[in-house]
């Protein structure tokens, strides 16, 4: 099998939805006709090809992104995301994203909010940080002796972090804010 | 991209699929290419793969902003992971689990808020025409336009489920079934039935409108 994400769930909710829409239990016959199913799935393909393409900005950004393809640089894992692994707090409905990434002996803590990002590196040493948003643009940051830096401009999109510390660079796992 | 070209013919002059499928030896050699600095084997993966993408975020229902973000995350970091990807043969499913995941956590995030818009694909004009769209453009093609936005009316109104599975199915090239178990966390050997079904419901439909 695939060991390359999580695949662990293969027959997690999405699962227990299809047959809580009753499909398994409809009886249309197992008639021979597989022939008229890939006929039927050939004009899906077709409609979707003209109703509802990849948008050929996208399609391009993505072709540019090849230039994101860095060995020079290691790879920090987000290891942490508010998002899928902090309890709510009930009442709570714009509290901070808080996410980390760690590789080797390096971890960066981020906390995003609507006002910008803030974040700190350790162990505590300073660092260049580079917020990268894309294949083209990167604002840079200076984290100080404390390993604290701080951005007043609030990530809109995928960003990634590259930091320069103790003579090696590191970039975190790219995300959507 | 070819221009006035049949669906079924439209991608054969892509180096990345044969027959209509995706080779699964093509994609690993692809990506060892785009390792070793090929930026045009890149783009074949992006040519080749993007539709699968797109699939999967459409198929969770996405805002359009939103659908847009997680395509571009899905792909820096699929650039970011290439080097270190351990089966590059199955690089259609790292990147249909990963669109997933990256899916579920949008849902996920929005949903003490409000529902998303249903995209409006309908009324949406691409600039860059398709091979199909182009197809379209020819004169025999005004009933053939009709049927084909017959049966995607019909296809938009079937359960969430049939939707979903659908809507990653008609990828093109067709994706396999383990990048269809990525992209949707369903076990392979389940999506051969429920394909089936939800194909018969989509005809019962059309059958109903006298559509086809």
């Amino acid at each position: 099998m695939n060991d390359m994400n999580d695949m662990s769930d293969l027959n997690d909710l999405n699962g227990g939805s299809f047959a809580d829409e009753g499909i398994g239990d409809e009886e249309f016959g197992d008639g021979p006709d597989a022939g008229f199913d890939d006929s039927l799935l050939d004009d899906l393909r077709l409609a979707a090809g003209i109703l509802d393409p990849v948008p050929a900005e996208l399609r391009q950004l993505a072709v540019e992104a090849y230039a994101l393809h860095d060995l020079d640089a290691r790879l920090a894992e987000l290891t942490f995301d508010s998002l899928v692994d902090a309890i709510p707090v009930r009442g709570a409905t714009d509290s901070p994203r808080m996410l980390t990434f760690h590789t080797g002996d390096v971890t960066v803590d981020v906390e995003v909010t609507a006002q910008g990002l803030m974040g700190q590196v350790l162990p505590p040493q300073p660092a260049g940080i580079e917020v990268l948003s894309g294949p083209r643009t990167g604002a840079s940051l200076t984290a100080d002796d404390m390993g604290r830096f701080t951005s007043d401009v609030a990530p809109a999109g995928p960003f990634a972090l590259r930091l320069r510390a103790g003579g090696e660079v590191v970039v975190t796992e790219w995300l959507r804010a | 991209m070819t221009a006035g070209t049949v669906h079924s013919t439209a991608y054969d002059d892509l180096p990345y699929t044969r027959g209509g499928t995706v080779d699964r030896a093509e994609v690993g050699a692809l990506v060892q290419s785009a390792v070793d600095g090929d930026a045009a084997a890149w783009k074949a993966l992006v040519e080749g793969l993007s539709p699968l993408v797109w699939s999967v975020v459409r198929a969770h229902r996405l805002s359009d902003a939103d659908a847009h973000e997680v395509y571009q995350t899905v792909w820096f970091r699929f650039a970011q992971h290439l080097g270190r990807i351990r089966e590059p043969e199955k690089a259609g499913s790292w990147l249909a689990s990963t669109a997933r995941h990256e899916c579920l956590k949008v849902l996920k995030s929005l949903r003490r808020l409000m529902p998303t818009d249903d995209p409006q694909v309908l009324d949406r004009i691409s600039e860059d025409r398709t091979p199909e769209q182009s197809f379209l453009d020819s004169e025999e093609a005004a009933a053939e336009t009709e049927r084909i936005r017959r049966v995607w009316q019909e296809f938009e109104e079937l359960g969430d489920r049939c939707r979903q599975l659908l809507r990653v199915l008609m990828a093109s090239p067709p994706p396999s079934y383990q990048e269809v178990s990525g992209a949707l966390g369903i076990a392979v050997g389940s999506i051969g039935p429920l394909r089936q079904r939800c194909l018969r419901r989509l005809r019962a439909r059309l059958d109903a409108r006298g559509a086809l």
